[in-house]
């Protein structure tokens, strides 16, 4: 056998098998290979040599023969992370006080965050469950108003077969109403057998199409025709089961509003919806064949309903939303020009139509004027970033805590580098020990979050819980423990790691003061972060008190309102004068037009009489009140007079608000003056009043115009009482309800509180943000608190030297609170200007505002100066009152 | 039966080791079977299979010399173990069991 002694085979490859091969067998392995690979050049050509040689490496990779994972070495690992294990042990265990702040304060920081990423978790599921979300859309309606386009979602009628119609894109459309004024919402639903209603909420009408476009699924009966019938109900399943326990109620008819005259058949009852869906109901009252009005399916001059429209998949909409301006063109144009509007034509052209994707609804549509409940993609983000904040508060807690503590371990970092350890091996220890106290601190956070879920539920109305079955869950929690971990413990491994082991044993290192700069600036960052959350909660309340409290120009307090009165049926005169009998009671009303949102609102167009194609019109309420209305409400009558039962034109009479008095320039002289709200078939109304403006929608938009005329509302009763015993007085009326209405079940509320349902989700916005930044402030403060107590230690013998010569304690105190207030001032000063342009812009979402002030920043800087103070100064108190024996016997 | 049962491949093996005797290393045994029995063997495949008799026990191996071929590297020779005889007579008694029950008029060269 020859040797070719210039020729080598492939280094890589062998260098692979050396690599993978089992120590034990590499030496006559390599052998054998090497030997073959010499005999192959002999009968070979070089490159088949090696592409041989190569070939045989690889068949070399069997199992019997490859090393075994664990290896020899990680014997040698294993030892060395014991030891960090049993060093991160002593070290938690001898600083009790230390660690409790750090992973108390970590474990605190990661449940928030827990807890707001299950929030917005919950805000983007909204409708994703929804098949077919991809080519589900709700149409949306803009009017250009001065290059301010005001979008809203209201179609008349026959708007969904136009749509179907004219474009082939669109392969299903379908309509809802769930406006109260057209019985959705609240009503009083029973069998057409018995006689007790229930009141039931969630009332809404659909189109059978509905059904199929979003596919809900069924319980009962078939969801092709179960709303086809006119006259038919869909029940979802828990209505299903209040009503009809345990039964199919499929055909069973219902009687709704004790309206008997128009029972209800019901044609299926579907599956729950999910809590997570923006379109919610419970009943669904079938739109077949149905009309509100004579010609309303023809009429297209008012918006009621919602329209739902499924496209072709891939429907590019870019090229469809341009083309739907030509049905406002078809239809409405004509209509327009027929009632002889003298804008017509400028009306029609400051008219779009788009298309929302329905899994925007929730999120992405705060712009837009809906029926639902829904959130705001800003307020996610603002939550997102509160959350990172106030993790970033915990991170910088553990990094400023290892490293102020760093001398004390400066002394085991430098005998660890003279027996040998590398930088590499200290980083490696020092970052375990941060993933264990991150381990450590999810482990109690999940114990604190599940604590917290039920208050959080309640705070942010939602029925979050920890999705334990998930199969993303555990591994993501142990994967964000780690990263936090990693993240919060790379500063402090990097700083740790690089002390010069003489200089440290020699005991030259100045005790944890290098990086005061940095730990400092890090404090800074920490109480600007929380001042401006301080700030910001204090502005959301201050706002929201002046909201509730402001003058509202009617009396909203000591009025209940009494649900449904209609079902007194012919005792409803003999009601209002039974209950005039109460004396806590001063007077009722019937109606349902209310100055709060829920209640019945209108949008009419009006022209002062003869200029109805001369004038553009002004848009404005036209509501439905009785005699005692302006009484019960509290309304300030500011000229002219109420309406007389006396008087029979006052069935022709209107009051009208100051607003409308301006906008249709009869402020001068109201009084006797001829308004319209039809430009053909006459209905003119005499002005007989004007009230003072009173808020009727939210205290976000200016006043509009109104107009209250006399007429029948019976959906509402409102009682102004006077009484120091609310409970014994409404009992009272209930007492009077039941004589007259047996069966029927009293519902009421009261004004008041409606009133601040209408604010629900901006308060709930405050709670939830007051939590935070308590919740901020209270981490940044253990960081300081923490900072604090290590400060009194380092300069422990300082102090005792300075009491055994005399310094005062409160000399002390002083001089050791200095240090620490410095930061702290700088943070206020970075705060202010920055939640003064946030809170700035927050407010300016409001129509009335409290606006902003200076007593308001000192008010929230003093506050986070004295929080600091206090936790700064529990320490100081602390080391004045030590002896300063204690301090100096140690040596 | 069972206890010293032998793979198709690990007999070959065994028996090749037992020709080579005393001189039985990887590439002697692969060159001896591709000569004897016209049959291509890969290092990996012979190696397995030799490391999992040498673990059961039918073999047995030393390190030899170093010498100034192979890279340097020292040849590992295989022997068979008494236990290894065992299974190896085993086996070919089993073999023969058969092909003496095969009856006398069956003829195995059909030409």
């Amino acid at each position: 056998m020859k040797s070719q002694t210039n020729i080598s085979p492939p280094t890589l490859w062998l260098k692979f098998f050396r690599w993978f091969c089992r120590p034990e067998y590499a030496e006559d392995l390599e052998g054998d290979i090497l030997e073959r690979f010499d005999e192959r050049l002999e009968k070979h050509s070089r490159s088949k040599a090696k592409r041989l040689f190569i070939l045989d490496v690889l068949r070399l990779l069997r199992p019997g023969l490859v090393k075994k994972i664990e290896g020899n070495q990680s014997l040698n690992n294993y030892g060395m992370f014991k030891n960090y294990f049993k060093t991160a042990r002593r070290n938690l265990l001898r600083q009790k006080t230390y660690s409790i702040i750090k992973i108390g304060g970590f474990a605190l920081g990661i449940a928030v965050c827990l807890l707001i990423s299950l929030f917005i978790k919950d805000e983007f599921s909204y409708d994703q469950h929804i098949p077919d979300k991809e080519n589900l859309f709700m149409a949306v309606r803009g009017y250009n108003e001065n290059g301010n386009i005001e979008k809203y979602t209201w179609f008349p009628s026959p708007y969904a077969n136009a749509i179907l119609e004219d474009y082939p894109e669109v392969i299903q459309s379908g309509k809802m109403i769930f406006s109260e004024g057209f019985g959705a919402g609240n009503a009083n639903i029973r069998k057409a057998s018995e006689v007790t209603n229930y009141y039931e909420d969630g009332f809404a009408f659909a189109s059978q199409s509905i059904m199929e476009i979003f596919n809900y699924p069924m319980v009962y009966g078939d969801a092709k025709n179960a709303l086809k019938e006119p006259n038919s109900i869909i029940l979802t399943k828990r209505k299903a089961d209040l009503l009809f326990p345990g039964v199919n109620p499929v055909g069973e008819v219902v009687v709704i509003d004790d309206n008997t005259e128009a029972p209800y058949m019901i044609g299926g009852v579907m599956e729950d919806l999910p809590a997570n869906s923006t379109v919610k109901f419970n009943y669904l009252r079938s739109l077949e064949d149905y009309r509100f009005w004579d010609g309303e399916d023809k009429s297209w001059g008012s918006n009621n309903y919602q329209v739902f429209v499924k496209l072709l998949p891939n429907t590019n909409l870019n090229e469809l939303i341009p083309k739907l301006k030509y049905i406002d063109e078809k239809y409405l144009l004509p209509e327009y020009l027929e009632a002889g509007y003298s804008d017509a034509e400028e009306a029609i052209e400051t008219m779009s139509t788009s298309l929302l994707p329905i899994a925007d609804l929730h999120l992405k549509s705060a712009d837009i004027g809906d029926p639902f409940e829904k959130s705001d993609i800003k307020i996610v983000r603002i939550f997102g970033l509160i959350a990172l904040f106030i993790l970033g508060l915990a991170c910088i807690n553990f990094i400023n805590l290892s490293t102020a503590k760093s001398a004390n371990r400066a002394k085991e970092v430098g005998l660890r580098k003279t027996i040998g350890s590398t930088k590499k091996h200290l980083i490696t220890q020092f970052l375990t020990e941060s993933i264990l106290y991150s381990l450590l601190s999810f482990a109690l956070a999940i114990g604190i979050s599940s604590l917290l879920l039920p208050y959080f539920n309640q705070l942010a109305a939602k029925s979050l819980y920890l999705p334990w079955s998930s199969y993303w869950f555990v591994p993501i929690l142990a994967l964000g423990s780690l990263l936090i971990g990693l993240i919060a413990g790379l500063y402090p491994a990097f700083y740790l790691s690089s002390f010069r082991p003489a200089a440290v044993l020699k005991g030259k290192l100045s005790m944890g003061s290098k990086s005061s700069k940095l730990r400092n600036s890090l404090v800074v960052f920490q109480f600007t972060a929380s001042i401006i959350l301080i700030i910001g909660t204090f502005v959301v309340s201050k706002q929201m008190q002046y909201i509730l409290n402001k003058k509202v120009g009617f009396n909203k307090d000591q009025v209940i309102l009494v649900q449904s009165p209609y079902l007194l049926g012919d005792n409803l005169e003999a009601f209002k004068n039974a209950l005039r009998t109460i004396p806590e009671v001063k007077s009722t009303s019937y109606t349902n037009y209310l100055p709060i949102s829920g209640a019945n609102q209108n949008g009419n167009v009006w022209w002062n009489d003869g200029r109805t194609k001369i004038d553009a019109s002004i848009s404005g309420q036209n509501w439905i009140i009785d005699h005692e209305y302006i009484e019960t409400l509290g309304m300030n009558l500011i000229d002219g007079r109420n309406f007389s039962r006396e008087l029979r034109t006052d069935s022709a009479a209107m009051i009208i608000n100051e607003t409308m008095a301006k906008q249709l320039g009869i402020a001068d002289s109201p009084l006797g003056q001829r308004i319209t709200n039809r430009s053909s078939n006459r209905l003119i109304y005499t002005v007989i009043g004007v009230v003072e403006d009173f808020h009727f929608q939210s205290l976000t938009a200016p006043v509009g115009a109104l107009a209250m005329r006399l007429g029948k509302n019976y959906v509402t009763a409102s009682v102004k009482l006077n009484t120091n015993n609310l409970s014994a007085t409404t009992a009272q009326i209930q007492h009077i309800w039941d004589e007259m209405a047996p069966g029927q079940p009293f519902i009421y509320e009261f004004l008041d509180q409606r009133f601040g349902n209408m604010y629900s989700e901006t308060i709930r916005t405050r709670n939830i943000l007051t939590s935070f930044s308590m919740l901020a402030v209270i981490i940044a403060c253990l960081g300081l608190f923490g900072l604090s107590v290590f400060m009194v230690e380092q300069r422990g013998k300082e102090i005792s030297v300075r009491r055994a010569l005399g310094a005062k304690m409160s000399q002390i105190i002083q001089m050791l609170g200095m240090n620490f207030m410095k930061p702290i001032f700088l943070a206020l000063l970075l705060a202010i200007p920055v939640a003064w342009y946030i809170m700035k812009g927050w407010l300016n979402g409001f129509e009335y505002n409290t606006g902003l002030s200076v007593s308001l920043f000192a008010f929230a800087g003093l506050t986070a100066l004295s929080i600091a103070l206090i936790t700064i100064s529990f320490q100081s108190i602390k080391a004045g009152l030590t002896n300063p024996v204690d301090g100096l016997r140690n040596e | 039966m069972g206890k010293y049962q032998l793979g198709e491949f690990e007999e070959i093996v065994m028996l090749t080791v037992a020709i080579l005797h005393g001189e039985a290393y990887g590439i002697a045994i692969i060159n001896e079977m591709e000569s004897r029995l016209n049959r291509s063997v890969s290092i990996g495949s012979l190696q397995t299979v030799l490391r999992r008799l040498e673990s059961k026990g039918y073999l047995d191996s030393k390190l030899g010399e170093s010498t100034k071929v192979r890279g340097g590297k020292r040849k590992r020779f295989f022997s068979v173990t008494a236990q290894g005889k065992k299974a190896m007579s085993e086996s070919k008694e089993q073999r023969m069991g058969l092909w003496n029950a095969i009856p006398s008029d069956f003829v195995l060269n059909d030409n």
